[in-house]
């Protein structure tokens, strides 16, 4: 008899190990790496985040003046968020950002 | 008469494009050739063109499994050149991510070969058993696969202590398991009938063909830059060597399995001993004109970083040798006198990463000379 036969007769009678994902949720630990949140009111425009970011993902909006990240080159390193004097990016626990179009 | 019998560069046994071309007598492999080159990705040129800083996240990503190994080795050889020492608690940080890393990477390795001899029960359960590494990694740096951990002078991040109660029952879960394939690979048929007697490489064969990590151990060569030459923490941490005799892929799977339980031994001691201290020391990136090489053992072997500078923050030249480049030599004697339906269990016995190993140099078949393609040039070809 197979060896395995009795680790495959157990998991086929115990509840499955993933979870059904759209409608159950895990939530990601603390101090995950998740979308970048950029808090326009405490932004001073030292453009440090852009100088920093190894993947030149920010750049400067032309209208509000302040840093804007282009998530598809972003590579959720928190770099930026680090080195910002005044926290005004911060890293959230957010992971559902795909998209079908480019907003 | 022999046969030419062509894999890759695309070819459904392959992860990644890489072409080989056997030569067959009826069922006998006689010989192979390996023409490499496929997956060039031109990542050491991108590497000179960034400053030191924003290279450690280049180099996280010439591997995504080995992704910590090669980030701590690049910080590892900019420290030399700038002449800095980390801090011992970076140091033990460093080694807790790179062992989980080690678990993780051998763990895929597990499901995967159990997937190309057609044992796709161990390939679910491997791979569902590796999930409770990638949660201890997230946990710790943030991240399931890139941990962004590591910059130059130490980690980004502490760990804190009451993550270690929780590690250390990821680590009891992951230790029951490993325990359980390690007997599972020793004992049961269909493994043992596909694998032993398989992709024979001989002590002889792997010292002359200088074989690295896991593929030379199982032949009882007895390396492992961990304690031959120990980094970071590693010289005050206490672990065997595991190396197993019979040379054939059944002992490269065991070797992996039983350095799974060795690593989870390192974690636990790491955490247990973990100094108390700052985390990163402030470094001054405008470094003279040097040249320095580090090496470390990924979880595949021996990985070697040489970095030159110029007194930029940006380095001259960085060249980058992947463990997989390393074991290529020994190919041809694994595959020698097997059989073709033996190929694609024993390509993946070294654990081929095609995309970290990829380099090119273009010769001029006429005149023998090296030459640099300029990017006008190799827009002309892609029309």
């Amino acid at each position: 008899m197979p060896r395995i036969l009795p680790q495959v007769l157990r998991n086929l009678f115990r509840k499955p190990f993933t979870v059904k994902y759209p409608y159950v949720k895990v939530e990601p630990p603390e101090g995950y790496r998740g979308r970048l949140a950029i808090n326009k009111e405490r932004c001073i425009r030292c453009w440090l985040c852009i100088h920093t970011c190894p993947a030149r993902a920010i750049s400067v909006d032309k209208e509000t003046k302040r840093p804007s990240i282009w998530l598809g080159r972003c590579t959720f390193c928190g770099e930026c968020a680090e080195v910002c004097p005044t926290k005004a990016i911060t890293m959230t626990k957010e992971f559902e950002y795909t998209t079908l179009y480019e907003k | 008469m022999t046969f030419v019998v062509p894999v890759g560069p695309q070819h459904p046994m392959l992860k990644e494009p890489e072409f080989f071309r056997f030569e067959v007598k009826g069922e006998e492999i006689v010989g192979v050739d390996i023409r490499l080159g496929y997956a060039h990705r031109g990542i050491e040129e991108a590497l000179s063109r960034r400053s030191y800083k924003h290279n450690v996240y280049l180099c996280e990503r010439i591997c995504g499994i080995c992704n910590v190994v090669h980030s701590t080795t690049y910080c590892q050889t900019v420290e030399q050149l700038a002449g800095v020492e980390p801090p011992e608690r970076a140091k033990y940080i460093r080694a807790i991510l790179m062992e989980l890393e080690r678990i993780h990477s051998h763990l895929l390795w597990l499901g995967v070969a159990a997937h190309q001899i057609g044992f796709n029960t161990l390939f679910m359960l491997a791979w569902r058993d590796r999930e409770y590494v990638m949660d201890l990694r997230e946990l710790i740096s943030g991240g399931r696969v890139h941990s962004a951990m590591n910059t130059i002078g130490g980690v980004r991040r502490d760990v804190r202590s009451e993550h270690v109660p929780t590690m250390l029952r990821g680590l009891d879960k992951l230790e029951q398991s490993a325990r359980y394939y390690t007997d599972l690979w020793g004992s049961d048929r269909t493994i043992l009938a596909r694998c032993t007697n398989v992709g024979v490489l001989s002590k002889d064969d792997a010292i002359k063909f200088c074989a690295v990590g896991p593929l030379a151990r199982a032949s009882d060569v007895k390396v492992d830059i961990r304690k031959d030459d120990p980094y970071g923490a590693y010289g005050a941490l206490s672990f065997n060597v595991i190396t197993e005799q019979e040379g054939d892929v059944w002992a490269k799977g065991m070797v992996r399995l039983r350095e799974i339980l060795e690593s989870i031994k390192i974690v636990r001691q790491a955490l247990k001993e973990l100094p108390s201290g700052p985390v990163r020391t402030p470094v001054e990136l405008k470094i003279p004109p040097n040249e320095t090489v580090e090496r470390t053992e990924a979880p595949r072997g021996e990985l070697i970083y040489y970095i030159r500078s110029n007194g930029t923050d940006t380095p001259e030249r960085v060249r980058v040798r992947t463990p997989t480049y390393g074991n290529f030599a020994s190919m041809k004697s694994m595959f020698a006198g097997g059989t073709v339906a033996e190929i694609p269990i024993v390509m993946w016995s070294i654990d081929p990463c095609f995309g970290c190993n990829d380099r090119i140099t273009l010769v001029d078949s006429h005149t023998g000379k090296a030459r640099v393609v300029s990017f006008d040039e190799l827009r002309r070809w892609k029309k």
